[in-house]
């Protein structure tokens, strides 16, 4: 028979892991399109969580529509990222410039400059205090189901989650923005003959990336209560480890190892003291590059 | 001469090196124009600017009435100008059905289920692979499905480069029936080939490039006469 606090640590784990794995997708998302990292990912998280914080405080609207603003602003808010750190340096439309090197060192370095300066003007404005959300948004009521007991914040995560994987599935799928995106990460150089807008689908891109990734920010936020100019960054390192660990542009797989990623933490911090749980990420990342350089589910292409 | 297409004094460089210098060519409404010449003179770049792919630094090309030279790609598809490009690019990684749906450029739902099942009729092994990934495709079925994702959006004008490098014979033969058979469809065809005696048969204009001007240019009889052509692309002996 299984522990009990075995399986509530795991139901645990699960939640942890859909955040990663709602921010895990904007990174891949954007990897499979520009062959970049997006540093500023994070700030996206962060955005999310302050949007709904703000709307909450200013006019207390109810639970959908603050979920509501924080994807507009977080669609937004990749609107534009895209415009200020990555279009600039877009200058030449053949493959081997789109996803050249020198590219992916530029926008690396611009997408952190504008990570910075959006977490510094943050604090400026709202102070690096965790700001609280009112008690009766706080997601923590109780759920008892037999001897496990969650917080109704897992419950949503878990939704919403499983909504917005599911969006995304057919999104990419079914629509026609969303087979652009995937032509365009698959060769961008077929997607200029066949007509592809290739612009209009970069945006689409940071969009939708964005848009999950405030989402995650906002969940949070409002499920642990603290809400900080810097709380963006150990997710950030998370989402991008699982994206590494997936095999850098298999969504699939980018899921999948941030689930494996927040149940492993979940597991390891009730073993070990609560430090250890964010060495995980960092064991999984090094046993990833030493032995599955291609990824867990990467197909053995290497894309870099 | 209703010319659908008419490129003047085409100029492209790229840096220091001018690939294109003053193409001139023209392809009337439903004819089929073939662009010879060995690697390197420029052939490829010609139909990349065309497309839009690149930008050319002097010159004007003219479709079905407007000068496309500064237009994106994607506005040149929607146009009625597609292209089958070289290499095939087409998506590795998505089924046949998807690379054929990505093609349908500016189509309704209806229409793109029409022109679907007219180029699977005229392809059957695509409909054979429709749910396949397209990666997996031998090289002429991809090629095939190369130039049905170009017909999705029922071009007026189809360039082709070098449509059967690296086929079977049996292959190369089947693609330039087809391209005969497009013609007949309404499509007017440009090609730039290699195999210079096949696709002089189905021509009936055809240039030939040279260090990236059009060295000779003639009706399909007169250059698969010429002695020049003959000498260099034809492999037979000068008359």
């Amino acid at each position: 028979m299984f522990d009990i606090f075995f399986v509530q640590q795991l139901v645990n784990g699960l939640s942890v892991g859909f955040i990663y794995a709602l921010m895990a997708i904007g990174f891949t998302l954007i990897f499979g399109v520009l062959n970049v990292v997006n540093f500023a990912h994070g700030e996206i998280y962060m955005i999310g969580a302050y949007a709904g914080w703000l709307s909450i405080t200013i006019f207390a609207p109810p639970l959908f529509v603050v979920i509501l603003i924080a994807l507009a602003i977080g669609a937004l808010a990749g609107f534009s990222l895209e415009r200020i750190a990555f279009r600039p340096f877009r200058r030449f439309r053949d493959e081997a410039s789109l996803k050249s090197k020198a590219m992916r060192e530029a926008t690396l370095l611009s997408s952190l400059a504008i990570s910075i300066i959006v977490r510094e003007v943050a604090e400026k404005i709202f102070g690096s205090n965790m700001q609280t959300i009112p008690q009766d948004y706080l997601l923590l009521t109780p759920i008892e189901i037999g001897p496990l007991s969650f917080a109704s914040g897992q419950f949503l995560i878990f939704g919403l989650s499983i909504v917005m994987l599911g969006g995304l599935q057919w999104l990419l799928k079914r629509t026609r923005v969303g087979l652009a995106i995937r032509a365009v990460a698959n060769n961008p150089m077929g997607a200029t003959y066949v007509g592809i807008n290739t612009e209009r689908t970069i945006i689409a891109t940071f969009v939708i990336g964005s848009t999950l990734g405030a989402t995650a920010g906002l969940v949070v936020g409002l499920y642990q209560g603290a809400i900080f100019p810097a709380m963006g960054f150990a997710p950030g390192i998370k989402a991008f480890v699982a994206m590494v660990m997936g095999g850098l542009s298999s969504i699939g797989g980018a899921v999948v190892c941030a689930l494996i990623l927040g149940v492993a933490e979940a597991v390891t911090t009730s073993f070990f003291a609560q430090g250890w749980g964010d060495l995980v990420a960092y064991v999984f990342l090094i046993i990833t590059l030493i032995f599955f350089p291609t990824g867990l589910f990467g197909g053995g292409r290497e894309r870099v | 001469m209703n010319a659908l297409l008419e490129i003047k004094g085409l100029q492209v460089r790229m840096g220091e090196q001018t690939i294109l210098d003053g193409v001139s060519l023209h392809v009337p409404t439903g004819g089929i124009v073939t662009v010879l010449g060995s690697n390197g003179v420029g052939k490829t770049t010609l139909m990349r600017a065309v497309s839009g792919v690149y930008r050319s630094t002097a010159g004007s090309i003219h479709f079905d009435g407007s000068d496309i030279s500064r237009w994106p790609s994607h506005r040149i598809v929607a146009a009625g100008l597609a292209q089958a490009p070289e290499g095939r690019q087409i998506f590795s990684s998505m089924t046949v059905a998807e690379n054929l749906r990505i093609g349908a450029v500016g189509l309704s739902p209806d229409e793109q289920a029409e022109e679907q099942e007219k180029q699977l009729a005229r392809f059957p092994i695509l409909r054979a692979r429709y749910r396949q990934q397209a990666g997996t495709l031998s090289g002429g079925e991809q090629q095939m499905l190369c130039i049905a994702r170009a017909l999705m959006c029922r071009p007026k004008l189809l360039l082709m480069d070098e449509p059967s490098l690296g086929l079977a014979p049996k292959v190369v033969r089947a693609i330039f029936d087809l391209i005969s058979l497009i013609r007949t469809e309404g499509h007017s065809v440009l090609l730039v080939e290699q195999n210079a005696r096949a696709a002089l048969r189905v021509a009936d204009y055809a240039y030939v490039m040279d260090g990236g001007r059009i060295a000779i240019e003639g009706s399909s009889t007169e250059l698969a006469n010429d002695a020049r052509v003959r000498a260099a692309y034809l492999g037979g002996h000068a008359s």
